[in-house]
Parts: C-alpha cells; sequence; structure tokens
C-alpha cells in the first residue's frame, strides 16, 4: 500500500503537485491519469525517494521509500526505461541490480527470460528499441519479486501484443495481492486494465474513485438511434421528449437519446410507425469521462489559441 | 498478505555491501574502466622508460629507481581520475543514476560505494603500475639507479594510495559537478595546471602553497622527502583533499533531486 498525505512538490513559482493526499491499495490496479504537466511523473519520483517533497509525505507500506532496507525487493519500478547505460548488456545491468539488493543471480535469467528477452541478454542496451527497452524496464521491476509496482507509462512504444501482455501481467499480479500504481496515456488502455482511477490536474487531486463510478459519475450511457426520414425523426423526439426523456441532435440522421434504454426507444419509434436505420447503447468511455473532468485544468491546451 | 512471507525469506543483503557489489558490477560492464586502464599502463611505460634514458643520458645522479614511477604519477593520476569520474558522470548523462538511487536509496551509499570500489582499483592499479614503472626503469637507467627493495616497496605502495585518494576526491567532486567538462576542468587545474603555474612562478609563498596541493604532497610522502614535511602529512594532506571532495559531493547529493 501506498499513502500519500499531503505530497506537495513546488520548483520555484510552480506548484507541480499540490497536497495529493490518498491510499493506494493493495490487490487492485490503480490507473493515475492527468493531463501533461499534471504532476503525475513528480508524484512518483517522490514516492521513489528521487525527489524530496517541499512537504508532505510518501509512505510504502508505512516507511520513506529510502527507509527500506531492500527497496528492488518491496518496490518494482518503471519510471524512464531508457534511464540505463546505453553500453551495457541487459544481464549486466540486471546483475548489478540483483546484487544492490542481495538477490541471487540467477533470479536475472529468469526475469530475461519472462520478458522474452533472452536471446538479446548480451546485447548492448543501446541497440534495443524502445518495445525492448519497456520489456527490460519491466523485468527489472519484477526482479525483486516485490508487493508494490509503480508503472509510469509501461506500455508506451510496445506493440499490440506487448500491450496485450503489460495488461494481463499487470492484472495478475494485481490478483496476487500485490498493490500496482500506473499511469498511462491510453485511455482504452486504462478503461481494460484499471480498477481505481486517481486524476491530477495541475497538481491537484480531481479524482480517487472506482472505475465503474468514474464512468457512471461523468457521462450517462446514451442511446443513438439512427431515423432517415425528417419528419419521423422530428416526431420520435417530441414521443421521447414528452415521455421525459433527454433527446439531442446526433448529427446527420441521428438522435442522441439519454435516460432511455435502447429497447424503450425501439418500442416507441415503432409505435410511431417510424422507420430506424440504427438503433445503439452508446457506453461511457473513460477518455470521455477524462476529457469531461479534466478540461478545465489542461496546461497545454489547443483550443484557446487563434 | 504476500509481504509477510516474503520479509521472512530475504532478510540479508542491500546495505553498504549491496550498493558495492552492485558498483563493482557496474564498472566491469561497460569499457571505459579497461580503457583507463590500458590508458595507465601506456602512460606508466612510455614515462618511466624516458624518465629513466633521460637521467642516463643527461649523466643525472644515482636515484632510487622508484623515483620514475613516483614521477609518473603527474599522468598517471589521470587516468585513474577519468575511471573514477566516468562511473559518476556517465550515470547523470544516461539518467542511469536514477536506477542506481532505485536501488540504493540511501544517497550517501551510493557515494561510499563508488569511492570504496574506484578507490581500491585505483588503489591495485597504482601498485601494479608502480611494479611496471620500476621494471621498465631499471632497463632504461642501465645502472644509474639504486635498487633497494624496502623503499621501492614502500614507494609502489604509496603510489597506489595516492592514486586510491585521487580516486576518491574525484568520485566527491563528480558527484558535486556532474557534467564531465567541468569536473576534468578542476580535476586538470587543481592537479596540473596549478601546480606547474606556482612552480613555474616559484617564491617561497607560491611554492608553499603548492607543497599543499594534492601532487607535490603526494609526490614529497612517494620520494621519502623529509622537508618541507615529515612523509606521513604529505599524505594526510592528499586525504584531506579528498575528504573535503567527498563532503562536497556528499552535500550535493543529498540536497538535489536525481
Amino acid at each position: 500500500m501506498i499513502t500519500l498525505r499531503g505530497l506537495t512538490k513546488r520548483y520555484g513559482d510552480t506548484l507541480a503537485v499540490d497536497g495529493l493526499t490518498l491510499d493506494i491499495e493493495a490487490g487492485r490496479v490503480t490507473g493515475f491519469l492527468g493531463p501533461n504537466g499534471a504532476g503525475k511523473s513528480t508524484t512518483m519520483r517522490m514516492i521513489l525517494g528521487l525527489d524530496h517533497p517541499t512537504g508532505g509525505t510518501a509512505l510504502i507500506d508505512g516507511r520513506p521509500y529510502a527507509a527500506l532496507r531492500h527497496p528492488v525487493r518491496e518496490v518494482g519500478a518503471l519510471l524512464d526505461a531508457k534511464a540505463l547505460h546505453p553500453a551495457r548488456s541487459a544481464r549486466g545491468h540486471l546483475t548489478a541490480q540483483a546484487r544492490s539488493n542481495g538477490i541471487a543471480v540467477s533470479r536475472v535469467d529468469e526475469v530475461l527470460e519472462l520478458v522474452g528477452l533472452m536471446s538479446v541478454a548480451r546485447k548492448r542496451a543501446g541497440e534495443f528499441s524502445l518495445g525492448m527497452y519497456q520489456r527490460l524496464g519491466v523485468a527489472g521491476a519484477l526482479l525483486g519479486d516485490p508487493g508494490v509496482l509503480v508503472f509510469d507509462e509501461p506500455v508506451n512504444g510496445l506493440d499490440p501484443d506487448g500491450v496485450r501482455w503489460v495488461r494481463e501481467l499487470v492484472r495478475s499480479l494485481a490478483a496476487e495481492g500485490r498493490t500496482l500504481f500506473l499511469s498511462s496515456h491510453l485511455m482504452s488502455e486504462m478503461q481494460l486494465t484499471a480498477d481505481q482511477l486517481v486524476v491530477v490536474g495541475r497538481g491537484k487531486l480531481l479524482a480517487d474513485t472506482a472505475m465503474p463510478e468514474f464512468l457512471a459519475g461523468s457521462s450517462p450511457t446514451a442511446v443513438r438511434v439512427g431515423v432517415p426520414n425528417a419528419e419521423d425523426r422530428r416526431a420520435l423526439a417530441g414521443q421521447l421528449v414528452r415521455n421525459g426523456a433527454e433527446v439531442e441532435p446526433g448529427g446527420g440522421t441521428e438522435l442522441v437519446v439519454r435516460g432511455r434504454t435502447a429497447g424503450e426507444v425501439g418500442d416507441a419509434a415503432h409505435a410511431l410507425g417510424v422507420r430506424l436505420h440504427e438503433l445503439r447503447t452508446v457506453s461511457a468511455s473513460l477518455e470521455q469521462a477524462y476529457m469531461e473532468l479534466t478540461a478545465e485544468s489542461v496546461e497545454y491546451g489547443a483550443g484557446a489559441a487563434a | 498478505m504476500r509481504s509477510a512471507t516474503r520479509v521472512a525469506v530475504a532478510p540479508e543483503g542491500g546495505g553498504l555491501p549491496g550498493a558495492v557489489a552492485a558498483e563493482w558490477t557496474k564498472l566491469w560492464t561497460v569499457r571505459a574502466a579497461y580503457l583507463c586502464l590500458v590508458a595507465g599502463v601506456a602512460l606508466m611505460g612510455v614515462f618511466t622508460f624516458y624518465y629513466g634514458s633521460i637521467a642516463r643520458i643527461n649523466g643525472h645522479p644515482v636515484q632510487p629507481v622508484g623515483n620514475a614511477p613516483v614521477a609518473a604519477a603527474v599522468l598517471v593520476q589521470f587516468a585513474v581520475g577519468v575511471l573514477a569520474m566516468t562511473s559518476v558522470t556517465a550515470e547523470y548523462a544516461t539518467t542511469s543514476v536514477r536506477a542506481t538511487l532505485l536501488w540504493v536509496p540511501v544517497r550517501h551509499r551510493v557515494q561510499l560505494a563508488k569511492a570504496l570500489v574506484t578507490g581500491a582499483v585505483a588503489f591495485l592499479a597504482g601498485v601494479l603500475l608502480g611494479v611496471l614503472g620500476t621494471v621498465v626503469a631499471w632497463v632504461s637507467f642501465e645502472g644509474r639507479a639504486t635498487f633497494d627493495g624496502a623503499t621501492v616497496g614502500g614507494q609502489v605502495l604509496l603510489l597506489g594510495v595516492y592514486l586510491g585518494l585521487v580516486a576518491v576526491l574525484t568520485v566527491g567532486m563528480s558527484f558535486a559537478l556532474r557534467a564531465p567538462a567541468g569536473v576534468l576542468t578542476v580535476l586538470f587545474l587543481l592537479l596540473y595546471g596549478v601546480p606547474t603555474l606556482l612552480e613555474g612562478l616559484g617564491g617561497e609563498v607560491l611554492l608553499t602553497v603548492n607543497d599543499h596541493l594534492p601532487l607535490a604532497a603526494g609526490t614529497h610522502s612517494m620520494l621519502g622527502d623529509e622537508a618541507p614535511y615529515p612523509r606521513p602529512v604529505g599524505l594526510l594532506i592528499v586525504t584531506g583533499w579528498a575528504a573535503v571532495a567527498h563532503l562536497a559531493g556528499r552535500e550535493v547529493l543529498r540536497r538535489r533531486d536525481a
């Protein structure tokens, strides 16, 4: 479990992280979201003792990272996968890491096998592709079989196979009772992976909720209905509104209906004798919910210019 | 709970011994250290060959053969200096220092481990290079040198200690400055530029100042001079410089974000 209490980081006049207080629980995957510059990486670096907080605390199982006797055995971290010496081999890198924490060197080949880098174990890391760097980073995080894992953008640069591999790995690690804390910009991926969501914007906590509530809270499910005839469209919309539904034009021949199921919309159309071309339920997507929540706090948005 | 079982099976390793083992592994898994040692061998071989030849050709008075490798310290110190420097600055340049600090989050322990590992390697290198230099010089002196086992042994051992301290000093300086250009500049000025300038200008004050810089202090001690201060004092002065640089590096490392 990771505990943040009033965690704050100030760079000059800028508050990069502003009084974050939250618990990242064991046994589930906590997704960490926020626009660029929201303070995600700074928060992770403070959890891992690389950056000193200006205020507040970040504790891992009740202790600061620097107080852990065998940090690699307790916390697996993947921050910047390219943060290694390009002339050192994958095996050399992991061997040094193992020795630093009294981990048997035989474990190095185990994790290299696990991430599929055994065939390039002797190759200089500088010749790796981004995807191979990520796999080596995951190998390093798993080396000490830790109970807490902190991943910053773990699927960055991975091919679809690799993305699925990380997703399944992360899910299985959480199922074993470990604490998983990961950031990603890929909303669809996060929706498939995370149980709990922590969203920050401009260094402040915007949300800390379970995935289903997060989705339900921001963007209710809607029904899209395609009505080719304009008069029919007006008639159906009028009928639905009279029955208390929310209806708005969906572009082209479509209507977007909220507050009614697809079945109810279909029945209403049938009763009016209205011909339909399409009728489908649109579930709330994490992307949409996230966009609504963070619209206010995007630091480098594209909208305002010109 | 998983954590309970994990703690039960794995209580050892890590700490300073773990940090030292990791630094040792890192040192020998890239080419830099080997190149520095090869450079050290070349510098020592060439320098002592010429030292002996010039003494013979110019008819210098007979001297202990160990003076040749001691005089080569002025060059060889940069081979171990660069070795010690790259163990720090290469990590900042590649940002792999973050990995290092994740493995060993007690920052001063990282510096201590690097100082111990490069210091020990520099000491051993110094002793072996001292032996090499003695052999080469003995050949090129062609009889214009004396060989006394105890004298040579002491000089070779002190050469190792001097180079070990140079490595410790450089590690501290590298943590304080982080960029290789800065470290090389300061190292060059401290261990060569300023001493050469002071000796060139001469005069009592400047020479006294020079006697308190690492190179002159180390050289006095290695040559067995009894003036301007007894032999151990020279070694203490070098140790003082290494300690100051170490503390400076420690302070910067403690304060700054990685």
